[in-house]
């Protein structure tokens, strides 16, 4: 299993996994909303339509690998900082998020193949979806930019060496 | 500022790393929606679509530039990240070039049924080269923990490290004392990074004061001369240890191991550190 969490962190590539993994939902879910709006405003037709189907159902899928890496991140934080909470509210908003994006591609499915703009109902949950993405990532990012979770973790050694070549105080190893 | 705004110092996030999600995202779509095309050739609008996703990540990445390019002049210039940021901007503006000939290439023939294979190499290249410049993006900020705290700051970064020589000073016991140029000159809040006799020491102004210190933070290192202070205290902008400037002592986890600190005395109304000697 540790393999497995290793992965999951992503020591193999040096860079945490769950932040790479995220850009796709985050590109593609407000993609859909301006999509969803030009075909609204009679831009691109069924073509768009589809386009926006599609960057719908490609989020979906690749929000699913990010969710055990990102738990996997959250699981290494200690409950009494701050993150933690962040984190928490992280994952909550981002789960809610999937749950009304899959009910947006079900009501999408029997008419993007022939619709020449999107539905309203539709319309708003990609807008709904969209503003509550927004304010999870901006979270995700603050635990990133504000708290630096996993900044400086794994080149943690090699930082080491500058210091100590700097001629600093280190803590023992 | 404009400058704050493009740092996203309003927002207490960067505003690039933000941004770059919709090229990523955008060129992979687009790349999928071409294997589709090849797959599926009976589907229509799968050139199409793939075009469309392409121009709105071209677009991205043209906006997601502008912040970026501040991002990278605010990096210290002899930063062991510059080198990396250097690398990950010349990739990206080669991805989008690419891109953008690929757009050009792909605007004739948006009514096929599959993508051709001049624009699909294209793709291909510029997805290979978009991966590994946002890897070294990410390590900029995981590895080398670029813009992170840097909203805290309201003061300006050092822009490059002082290298001072001790050869002209005379020792003092086992102390030497070394002119700092430009220390008198330091506003409140203000530092400056500098390396004498291979100690790497953050010189900070504080009511009026000047103090040094060492510049790496004893949690996981990150640079104190781009810190914050707080009354006497320096916090470290990656994990907010603090310590005061005073005496080196933490003030504040994590940190565990007190700092450094040096001498600091006017001499001929110039401002002198005092370090160890090497010999």
């Amino acid at each position: 299993m540790k393999w497995l969490l290793d992965v999951l962190k992503g020591k193999w590539l040096k860079h945490p996994l769950h932040p790479i993994l995220v850009h796709v939902p985050m590109a593609m879910w407000p993609s859909a909303v301006i999509f969803d709006l030009l075909s609204q405003w009679r831009i691109g037709g069924n073509a768009m339509v589809r386009l926006s189907f599609y960057a719908i159902i490609f989020g979906l899928v690749a929000s699913l690998p990010a969710v055990p890496a990102g738990v996997v991140d959250w699981s290494g934080i200690k409950k009494e900082k701050p993150a933690w909470k962040i984190g928490l509210y992280h994952m909550i908003l981002n789960l809610v998020v999937a749950v009304l994006f899959a009910i947006n591609l079900g009501l999408r499915a029997q008419t993007f193949r022939e619709a020449t703009k999107v539905a309203g109902t539709p319309l708003l949950l990609s807008v709904v979806g969209t503003g509550l993405l927004v304010g999870s990532a901006y979270l995700g990012g603050l635990m990133v930019y504000e708290y630096g979770i996993r900044v400086a973790r794994m080149s943690k050694k090699k930082k080491r060496e500058i210091a100590e070549a700097g001629g600093a105080n280190v803590p023992p190893e | 500022m404009l400058k704050d705004f493009l740092e996203g110092k309003p927002l207490r996030h960067p505003l690039h790393p933000m941004l770059v999600h919709f090229p990523i995202g955008l060129f992979i779509l687009s790349f999928l929606f071409d294997l589709a095309s090849l797959v599926f050739p009976f589907e229509l609008y799968l050139v199409r679509d793939s075009f469309y996703a392409m121009l709105l990540g071209v677009i991205m990445a043209l906006i997601a530039a502008v912040p970026g390019f501040v991002d990278y002049t605010d990096i210290r210039s002899d930063h062991p990240g510059k080198r990396t940021a250097t690398a990950h901007l010349t990739l990206n503006l080669i991805v989008v070039a690419i891109y953008g000939i690929n757009l050009g290439v792909r605007s004739s023939t948006l009514d096929e049924l599959k993508t051709p294979i001049v624009p699909l190499v294209l793709s291909l290249i510029g997805i290979a080269l978009l991966s590994a410049a946002g890897y070294l993006g990410g390590r900029l900020v995981y590895d080398e923990g670029i813009a992170v705290g840097r909203h805290k700051r309201r003061t300006p970064t050092p822009e490059d490290t002082l290298r001072l020589s001790t050869a002209n000073d005379a020792k003092e016991g086992d102390v030497v004392f070394v002119s700092v140029p430009g220390a008198e000159r330091l506003g409140n809040e203000e530092t400056l990074r500098a390396e004498i006799n291979g100690q790497v020491i953050t010189i900070a102004k504080i009511d009026n004061r000047v103090f040094a210190f060492q510049e790496f933070c004893t949690h996981r290192f990150g640079p104190l001369s781009e810190g914050t202070f707080h009354g006497f205290d320096v916090q470290c902008p990656w994990h907010k240890s603090r310590f005061d400037v005073r005496t080196g002592k933490v003030t504040n986890g994590p940190a565990k191991v007190d700092l450094k600190t040096f001498r600091v005395e006017t001499r001929d109304g110039k401002i002198c550190v005092g370090v160890p000697c090497t010999t």
